[in-house]
C-alpha cells in the first residue's frame, strides 16, 4: 500500500467520520426541536415550478422523515396560487402555513400585513433557531423580502435572471458565420445592442425559411391575452431602452404619463415597444400564444436561434435531454442594450433586466407557526442548496456558487451561475409597488390592443399611461 | 298535518345548506356591490358608495364589450348545440351499425373537466405545433393563429364548447323523444301529414319543455364560462374572448377590485334571470295558457 494511498484513505475516513458526526449532531437537533410538533401537518401553496416541485418531492419528505412533521405542498398554476394564498390570508382562515411569495407581490403582502416577521419570530423563539440556518447565508436577493428594519419575511427559495440565450451550435457554425458575415459585414457573435440583435434575428429567420427549417431568429413572449407579454415588455425590454419601473415615477406623485413627469408613453417607451413588436413579427408563429413557459419550450425545441428566456427554464433547456433538443448547444449572455444603458446602470440608476424569484413566507393566519418556522429554516440551510440548484437552476445562498456540483452544472449552463454571481447586480426585481397587479390589469387590455395592431404604439402607450394614473388615483396612491 | 311536518323535516338539511352556501354568500355579494373595496388600495377598508358601482358599469366599455362577446358566444354555441344535439338524438333513435360505440364516444367529452378540455384544445390549436392549424394549412392553405386572429379565436372557443356540451343536449333530447307516445304520430301519418309538419306541430311542441330546460342549463352554463376559455385563450387575443366570467375573474382576483367585481356579478345574475324568464314566457307560458 503506497504512502499516498494510505494518506488518501485516512483523509477519507476522517472526512466521513467528521461528516457523520456533524450529521448526527445536526439530526439530533432537528429531532429534538421538532419533538413537540410531531404529527403536526403544515400546508403550503406554491407555483408548479421546478424549484417548488423539488421541495414537494425531495425536501418535504426528507424533513418529514427527520422530524415527524408532515409537510403538504400544493403546487398549482401561477394564477391559482395567488388566488388561493390571497383569499386565505385575507380571510385569515389559516389553511396555509406557508405561501409562495413572488418577488413582485411582496410589497402588496407587506402593505396588508399578511406575513409573519421571520427574523422577529426566531428571535422570540430561540429554541427554534436551527444551528445551520443563518439569514446571512442568503444572496442579496433576500433583500427584496426584508422590511426597512432589515427583518426577513420570506425564506428565498428561487432566484433567476431572465437572460439572453443563444444557440452556440448555430453561432459557431463556420458556414453560417460566413453567410452572416457576407450578408451583414460583421462577425456572428451574441448581440450587445438592439440593432445587432435585430440583425441576427432577421438573418436566422430568413436562414430557416431558405433552408426549410423550423428555425426563427428570436423568441417572443407575446401572448395576446396573458400578462406574460406585458411582463416581457416592462421587465425585459423597456429597461434595456432606459425605461425603468414601468415608466412610473413613484417620487413624483406616481406619474405615468410624460405630461405629468412619467415615462410610460415617452419616446424611449415607444422605441422599445416598436423594436419589440418588430422582433415579435419575425419570431416563431406560436409567439402570440406564448407565455414564459411556451418561450422555454420553443427554445428547447430548437425553434429559435436566440431569445430572452427565464432562468428557471435555462437549466432544462441546456441540460435535460429528455425535454430539450438543444442540450449542450446553449450560450448565455447579457441582454442587448441601448447605448449608454450599461454605464447608467453601473452608475446606480436603473437595471438591465429582471431578477426573478420568490420566497416562502409564513402568513399571520398560520396555525402551526413553530413547525413551519422549522421547515422554512430547513429549506434555507446551505446544506440542502447544491442538489436543489442542480435539480432546478436557482441560487439563493452565496455558498452554493462554490459547490462542485453547482460548478459542474454551471459549465453545462455555459456560465449561467457565474452570470448571476458576477452580473446579478445589474438586474432587478419588480418595483416596490403595493399596487402591482392592479396597475398591470388596468393597462394590460390596452397593451394587448397594441399587440394586435388595433392601437398604434404611441396611441396605446398614451392610453396605458392614462389608465395607470386613473387606477393609481382610484387606489389613493396618486393625489 | 303530520306529512307536512315530515316534509319540512326532510327538506331542512337541504334548506340549511342552501341558506349557508347559496343565500348568505349571495346577500354578501349584493352588500359588497354597494361598496368601494380594494384591499390593496391606500384605504383597504370597505367604503359604502351607494349605487356608484352600478352607475359606473353602464359606462364601462370593457364590461359592455364582454357582455356583447358573451351574448354572441351564447347565441352561436347554444343554438348550434341545440340543432346538432337534436339531429344526433334523432340519429340515435334509429338503429345503425356501431351505434353503441358511437354513442359512447360521442358522450365522452361530457366527462372531461372544462380545464382539461381547454388544455386539449390549446394543444390542438397552438400555431405551428397544433394538429388543427397544421391540417388547415396542409389541406386548405389556411393559416390559423388564435393568438393574432380574433375571429379564429372566437370561432375556436365556440367550436370547443359545441364539442364539449352537445352530448348533454343529445342525451336530454333522446330522453324526451323516447318518452313521446306513438299515437299522435300514427294519427298524423294517417291524416297525411308530412315529416316537416309532424316536426313543427307534434314533435317540437311535445318536447318543448325538455328543449327549454336544456336551453336553460346551457344558457346559464355558457354565461358563466371561464375555465375552458381561460386555458385556451386567456380571454384574448385582446378582448375577443373575454367573456363576462373571465372579465369578473380578472376584476375580482388579479385586480382585487372586490366591490366593482361584485357589482358586475350581481348584474350578470340579473341578466341571466331576465334571459331565462324571456325564454320561459316566449316558449312555455303560451303553451301553459292553452292547456
Amino acid at each position: 500500500m503506497s504512502f499516498a494511498f494510505k494518506m488518501g484513505a485516512s483523509a477519507l475516513t476522517l472526512t466521513v467520520a467528521a461528516t457523520s458526526a456533524f450529521a448526527e449532531i445536526d439530526e439530533a437537533w432537528w429531532k429534538s426541536a421538532a419533538e413537540p410538533y410531531q404529527g403536526v401537518t403544515i400546508r403550503g401553496v406554491t407555483e408548479s415550478s421546478p424549484p417548488s416541485l423539488y421541495i414537494r418531492e425531495v425536501l418535504a419528505p426528507e424533513f418529514e422523515a427527520l422530524t415527524g412533521i408532515r409537510v403538504d405542498v400544493e403546487t398549482t398554476s401561477w394564477d391559482q396560487m395567488f388566488d388561493k394564498a390571497i383569499k386565505d390570508m385575507e380571510a385569515g382562515t389559516g389553511i396555509y402555513d406557508m405561501a409562495y411569495i413572488e418577488q413582485d407581490i411582496i410589497y402588496s403582502y407587506l402593505s396588508r400585513d399578511f406575513l409573519t416577521d421571520l427574523t422577529q419570530f426566531l428571535a422570540d423563539n430561540p429554541e427554534l433557531n436551527a444551528p445551520t440556518y443563518d439569514e446571512g447565508n442568503f444572496t442579496t436577493f433576500a433583500d427584496y423580502f426584508k422590511d426597512d428594519a432589515g427583518h426577513l419575511y420570506g425564506v428565498p427559495m428561487e432566484a433567476f435572471l431572465k437572460v439572453y440565450l443563444y444557440r452556440t451550435d448555430l453561432f459557431n457554425d463556420p458556414d453560417i458565420q460566413a453567410a452572416f458575415k457576407s450578408q451583414t459585414g460583421r462577425d456572428l457573435v451574441p448581440a450587445t445592442t438592439h440593432e445587432e440583435y435585430a440583425e441576427i434575428a432577421q438573418f436566422f429567420t430568413e436562414y430557416g425559411e431558405a433552408n426549410d427549417m423550423d428555425l426563427w431568429g428570436t423568441t417572443a413572449q407575446a401572448h395576446t391575452g396573458h400578462v406574460a407579454s406585458w411582463y416581457e415588455y416592462y421587465e425585459s425590454v423597456a429597461p434595456t431602452f432606459g425605461v425603468y419601473n414601468w415608466g412610473i415615477d413613484a417620487d413624483n406623485n406616481y406619474a405615468a404619463s410624460v405630461a405629468n413627469g412619467g415615462e410610460m408613453n415617452g419616446p424611449e417607451a415607444v422605441e422599445a415597444m416598436t423594436w419589440w413588436l418588430s422582433m415579435r413579427d419575425i419570431a416563431p408563429p406560436e409567439s402570440p400564444a406564448s407565455t414564459w413557459t411556451e418561450v422555454g419550450t420553443t427554445f428547447g425545441a430548437g425553434r429559435a436561434a436566440q431569445g430572452l428566456v427565464y432562468g428557471e427554464n435555462a437549466g432544462w433547456i441546456a441540460a435535460d435531454e429528455s425535454k430539450s433538443l438543444v442540450v449542450g448547444k446553449v450560450g448565455v449572455a447579457l441582454p442587448p442594450l441601448k447605448d449608454g444603458i450599461l454605464e447608467e446602470v453601473e452608475g446606480g440608476t436603473g437595471y438591465i433586466g429582471y431578477y426573478d424569484g420568490g420566497a416562502f413566507g409564513m402568513p399571520h393566519s398560520s396555525k402551526n407557526k413553530e413547525a413551519t418556522a422549522l421547515f422554512l429554516q430547513y429549506i434555507g440551510q446551505n446544506e440542502v442548496q447544491p442538489d436543489w440548484a442542480v435539480a432546478a437552476p436557482r441560487v439563493t445562498n452565496t455558498a452554493t456558487y462554490d459547490d462542485p456540483k453547482v460548478q459542474e452544472m454551471n459549465a453545462k449552463l455555459s456560465g449561467y451561475y457565474d452570470l448571476i454571481k458576477d452580473k446579478g447586480y445589474l438586474f432587478a426585481g419588480a418595483p416596490a409597488y403595493p399596487f402591482h397587479a392592479q396597475v398591470r390589469e388596468a393597462t394590460a387590455p390596452i397593451f394587448y390592443q397594441i399587440l394586435l395592431g388595433d392601437l398604434g404604439v404611441q396611441e396605446g402607450l398614451d392610453q396605458m399611461a392614462a389608465a395607470a394614473e386613473s387606477t393609481l388615483t382610484e387606489l389613493g396612491y396618486r393625489k | 298535518m303530520q306529512s307536512k311536518r315530515l316534509g319540512w323535516i326532510l327538506l331542512a338539511p337541504t334548506l340549511v345548506i342552501l341558506f349557508f352556501f347559496g343565500v348568505l354568500p349571495f346577500i354578501y355579494v349584493v352588500y359588497v356591490s354597494f361598496h368601494q373595496w380594494n384591499p390593496f388600495a391606500v384605504n383597504p377598508e370597505m367604503v359604502f358608495n351607494g349605487a356608484d358601482n352600478f352607475r359606473q358599469i353602464v359606462f364601462d366599455p370593457a364590461f359592455l364589450k364582454s357582455v356583447g362577446v358573451t351574448v354572441m358566444f351564447v347565441i352561436f354555441a347554444v343554438l348550434s348545440e341545440l340543432i346538432l344535439g337534436y339531429v344526433l338524438a334523432q340519429a340515435f333513435m334509429r338503429d345503425f351499425p356501431g351505434k353503441a360505440i358511437f354513442r359512447t364516444i360521442h358522450t365522452l367529452p361530457l366527462i372531461m373537466a372544462p380545464i382539461i378540455v381547454g388544455s386539449v384544445w390549446k394543444l390542438m390549436t397552438t400555431p405551428s405545433i397544433g394538429i388543427i392549424p397544421h391540417f388547415l394549412d396542409e389541406w386548405f392553405g389556411i393559416t390559423m393563429n388564435i393568438g393574432t386572429s380574433a375571429p379564429a379565436a372566437f370561432a375556436t372557443v365556440v367550436i370547443m364548447d359545441i364539442w364539449h356540451w352537445t352530448p348533454l343536449v343529445t342525451l336530454t333530447l333522446i330522453a324526451a323523444l323516447v318518452s313521446l307516445p306513438p299515437d299522435p304520430f300514427e294519427q298524423a301519418q294517417i291524416d297525411g301529414a308530412n315529416k316537416r309538419q309532424i316536426f313543427w306541430h307534434i314533435t317540437l311542441p311535445m318536447i318543448a319543455p325538455a328543449v327549454v330546460a336544456t336551453v336553460f342549463i346551457r344558457l346559464m352554463d355558457a354565461l358563466r364560462t371561464v375555465d375552458e376559455v381561460w386555458m385556451l385563450t386567456g380571454g384574448g387575443p385582446g378582448s375577443a374572448t373575454r367573456f363576462v366570467g373571465v372579465h369578473i375573474f380578472k376584476e375580482v382576483f388579479p385586480k382585487t377590485n372586490y366591490g366593482y367585481g361584485s357589482t358586475i356579478s350581481v348584474i350578470v345574475l340579473y341578466l341571466t334571470i331576465v334571459a331565462c324568464w324571456l325564454l320561459y314566457v316566449t316558449m312555455l307560458a303560451p303553451r301553459s295558457k292553452k292547456d
